[in-house]
């Protein structure tokens, strides 16, 4: 077996493991560390299930390596709320809007809500309109919700803004 | 039993799901989520052709691979299971049994052809690339034409002909209708393959515990107990050692309301091998051999008067149903079709008759409104007849629609209708659409060189049903249960035989239990999904009936319970039950709150000491209750869509959806509206962008979401949703609304294009998808 070792960030631990130089970061963060709330939903890098936030910006955990996330910082979405199970800003946002049925997609969108707001913090781009941000959300399948109250969610949290820190 | 809830309060409000803070944060269970300690991990190999013989099977050098804990063939796993046998009583039904792991014949494309354990997924994907397989080829059978016509090559020596079924039925008397017809008006649909696609693919974890021989299988699926039963036959193992479990389940959609080959092979190798096996299907296979929905073919003959009026109609459908049956048996799908095609308007006389076809291609399964192409063929024919008589859309329904007013009445189909509003929904459709001022805006276009299209469209969606209308298809109606438990600090516990997966039950059970029993919502829990705890139900969560059976089931067991809570109540307060009420989990006496009692205190005295109660009171605060439907009922709804269409890229834009629907009473409007839009999506999806497609070989098309195209969110239009409640007499008045957006929406939507392509006078469409290189062909820009 080929490995290799890595040191990486995860929700703010940093750890130095070492892993097959074939495994998925998605793997990695699911198996290795347990962080199954990163979900995988087609491995081919099309649905967004398994996005994650990396060095601030959005990235899909199917298609990268662990060994390519060394010396890199990643959020899950397990790193997001409070230490007593506060939902974060945005998840609180997705929840007030009732945007999701099953959950299977969420994290993903989650995560890619998040990276919105990450980048209108930063002084990046942000959608404006409902159909600016359903642009910005088709990285993300979701079967279940029709998108609508996903989009509600969307102009909650982009309107509320803070709580945005990594 | 009087109607109406006990206490209002909870339901009919937009309550906040119990489900979200679980999914939101990531900390839900999944079955892939599901990790032990040693487990191993399974793949397997599938097949590469359509149909042929397997010649040789070369497993020598994925078994020494390291890492490798056993590799099954089909004979392997012919030794430890038994057939999968979907067979059922039902006349004239083919349904030939077939092994977990195939090892003679292999039928279509992804059909198993051997399963690889190993110590990882990698290592079992890395094996099985080092089995060798070697195929005879037979020719193979890829449409139902195909399949029917003479000399074809048959699937299966039990399929003559490969015909499933055949049958043909008569209502009333349709040879006297067409003599008396002004008009004969026909028109035909050749729908496409496509898909339920949950985002969670198929998967399972089973563990075999040696020390006490029981299997447990923690599964993605809708129907537990139904696949506990059928897996105990299969493995060959007691059904009492057998807990199936299901956790959280990443949509379903049909889909996993099946018993797969799989779930057998799993379940069979972790008690061979004697320890945890997972096997989690990736979206490759998914697509490929999770099952497939929707291909049929349907022809229609209407004998029509002059002015519009509906006098009898002819109805040929084919339903293309792959390889392998499946549960439910095609006939159900059949039988529904039939049965609900009429819809809520008048037909004096009805000729369907059916074939379903064996083709080399994966299970035709059930999809979201399995029997949706009635609607959208007879919604389709109203606008064709409208054209034909020279009236518009909303005359030709209005002049056929059974009014509530006509109501009771019976379908031609032996059916009740009874309070069924499709005609008030279509009436308030209409009053917001405005049919002129959208012809103006057409014609305004048209001027430009736009293309603008209308459509509209009325259903019923038996959710659940009558127990007449189950009767007419052939299928069981079913009563269901539920066990709810006072627990000894008044809180409660409530367990249900659905598998929720989207649909909030924990919520909406939780808002019916609340109001009932006088307990606050976060004091009440639902739990779903373990049959070790929960009551047997053959069918889970599926065919849109927890609104109206789970629901009625929580409500009977609430009422016995607070019904024994206030004769205790009403001892200990010297007050008459009558004059009891509970609030916040207080007994008291209404207008005189100071003379009261905790639940909590009387729930302890009935579990610590219920010696001590009031005598003659009974004092069991579990009660499993069960809930006949009273008779059941439908919910509908209308539509509109309107469209424009590019008629140099083809492509279709949705302008504007309006949906009126009635379900009743909502017990939470917010959930309802995610499954009238989830589900209009889902619609909108099949029709346009999804194609499970097949070559003329048999090779599969479509196995990747770069070739199986997802609704993302720009594709999908704003919905707008006017909610009407009518309210019959039951104690139960909330009725399914799961699946309707998906059955009714594609009607909508083909009306609509078809509106367009009259406009250019071209011709209507005929086969779906309306991919864009399919719109430029109906527009004559390119050649066909």
């Amino acid at each position: 077996m080929n490995t290799r070792e890595i040191t990486v960030t995860v929700n703010g631990r940093t750890r130095t493991v070492t892993v097959e130089v074939r495994r998925t970061l998605a793997d990695f963060l699911r198996e290795d560390l347990g962080l199954t709330g990163t979900h995988l939903g087609c491995e081919h890098g099309v649905c967004g299930a398994c996005t994650v936030v990396i060095d601030g910006a959005t990235a899909r955990s199917c298609l990268q390596l662990a060994v390519q996330a060394d010396g890199h910082e990643i959020t899950t979405v397990e790193g997001l709320g409070g230490p007593n199970g506060e939902l974060h800003p945005v998840q609180q946002a997705l929840h007030d809007s009732h945007a999701f049925q099953c959950g299977f997609c969420t994290p993903g969108f989650v995560m890619t809500v998040h990276g919105m707001v990450l980048e209108k913090a930063a002084g990046g781009r942000a959608p404006c309109s409902r159909a600016e941000i359903r642009e910005e959300l088709s990285g993300n399948i979701c079967r279940c919700s029709g998108y609508q109250a996903i989009v509600d969610g969307v102009e909650q949290a982009l309107a509320a803004g803070s709580g945005t820190e990594q | 039993m009087a109607g109406g809830s006990a206490i209002s309060g909870l339901v009919g409000a937009r309550i906040h799901r119990k489900e979200d803070k679980t999914i939101l944060t990531g900390a839900g269970r999944y079955v892939d989520d599901v990790y032990e300690r040693g487990m191993l991990h399974s793949h397997f190999l599938r097949s590469t052709v359509a149909h042929g013989r397997i010649t040789s099977i070369d497993v020598e050098a994925a078994r020494g691979l390291e890492g490798v804990v056993h590799v099954f063939t089909g004979a392997d796993m012919s030794a430890i299971t038994e057939d999968l046998s979907f067979a059922q009583p039902i006349p004239g039904l083919h349904s030939p049994s077939y092994p977990a792991v195939a090892h003679d014949v292999v039928r279509y494309v992804g059909e198993p052809v051997a399963m690889i354990v190993a110590e990882s997924r990698y290592i079992a994907e890395d094996a099985a690339g080092m089995i060798e397989v070697e195929y005879d080829v037979l020719p193979a059978v890829t449409s139902t034409v195909g399949g029917l016509a003479e000399g074809a090559p048959e699937l299966f020596a039990d399929v003559p002909g490969n015909v499933v079924h055949a049958d043909e039925q008569l209502f009333g008397d349709i040879e006297a209708a067409f003599a008396q017809a002004d008009h004969v008006v026909t028109d035909s649909i050749d729908q496409h393959r496509w898909a339920p696609v949950p985002m969670e693919c198929r998967g399972g974890v089973a563990t075999f515990d040696r020390a006490t021989g029981q299997l447990t299988y923690e599964a993605s699926t809708q129907t537990t107990h139904t696949l506990r039963f059928l897996l105990a036959g299969w493995i060959k193992h007691p059904i009492h050692q057998i807990r199936v479990i299901a956790n959280n389940v990443g949509g379903a959609f049909g889909l996993k309301f099946s018993i797969y080959r799989e779930d057998v092979a799993l379940c069979a190798a972790a008690k061979f091998l004697g320890g945890t096996v997972k096997w989690i299907e990736d979206r490759n296979e998914h697509l490929v051999a999770g099952g497939h929905a929707r291909e049929e073919q349907l022809t229609l003959e209407a004998a029509v008067k002059a002015d519009g009026t509906l006098l009898g109609l002819r109805v040929t459908m084919l339903l293309d149903a792959g390889a392998y049956p499946i549960n439910p048996p095609a006939t159900v799908y059949t039988g529904i079709v039939r049965t609900t095609l009429p819809g809520p308007y008048r037909l004096p006389a009805y000729q369907f008759s059916h074939k379903i076809v064996a083709t080399n291609k994966a299970s035709y399964i059930s999809l979201r409104g399995p029997w949706a192409v009635e609607t959208l063929v007879r919604e389709r024919l109203m606008d064709k007849i409208a054209l034909t008589c020279g009236i518009s859309p909303v005359e030709v329904r209005r002049r056929n629609l059974v009014t509530l007013d006509d109501q009771p009445t019976k379908m031609i189909t032996n059916v009740t209708l009874d309070n069924v509003t499709a005609a008030e929904t279509f009436e308030r459709l209409a009053e917001l659409v405005d049919l002129d001022a959208v012809r103006r805006e057409q014609e305004a276009a048209r001027a430009e060189g736009r293309l603008l299209g209308f459509g509209m469209g009325t259903f019923i969606e038996p959710a659940p049903g009558t127990a007449d209308f189950w009767a007419a298809v052939g299928f069981p109606f079913g009563s269901e249960p539920a066990r709810i438990r006072i627990e000894i600090d008044g809180k409660v516990t409530a367990f249900t035989p659905q598998v929720p997966h989207g649909q909030s039950h924990e919520t909406t059970l939780a808002q019916l239990i609340g109001d009932e029993l006088g307990v606050g919502f976060d004091d009440i829990r639902v739990v779903y999904g373990d049959t070790d705890a929960t009551p047997f139900s053959m069918i889970g969560t599926g065919g849109s009936r927890a609104a109206t059976m789970a629901s009625g089931a929580v409500v009977y067991a609430s009422r016995e319970l607070r019904r024994r809570v206030l004769d205790i109540a009403s001892h200990m307060l010297e007050a008459s039950a009558d004059d009891l009420e509970i609030v916040d989990g207080v007994v008291s006496v209404k207008g005189a709150p100071g003379a009261s009692v905790p639940m909590a205190q009387i729930a302890m005295g009935c579990w610590l000491a219920p010696e001590m109660m009031p005598p003659g009171t009974n004092t069991e605060l579990e009660f499993v209750s069960s809930y006949d439907g009273e008779g059941g009922g439908f919910s509908q709804a209308s539509h509109a869509c309107w469209i424009e269409i590019d008629q140099e890229t083809g492509k279709i834009e949705i302008k504007r959806f309006l949906v009126v629907e009635d379900c009743g009473k909502m017990i939470n409007p917010a959930v309802v509206e995610g499954q009238v839009i989830g589900g209009v999506a889902m619609g909108i999806g099949g029709m346009l962008l999804e194609h499970s497609a097949y070559d003329e070989e048999g090779q599969f098309l479509s196995a990747t979401f770069m070739d199986y195209l997802m609704p993302s969110a720009p594709e999908v239009p704003e919905i707008e949703i006017e909610h009407m409640e009518f309210e019959s007499d039951k104690v139960v008045g909330s009725r399914g609304v799961g699946e309707g957006g998906t059955v009714l929406a594609p009607a909508a939507l083909l009306n609509a294009v078809d509106d367009a392509l009259t406009q250019l006078g071209r011709e209507r469409v005929t086969t779906t998808p309306l991919t864009p290189s399919r719109v430029l062909e109906l527009l004559g820009v390119i050649e066909s």
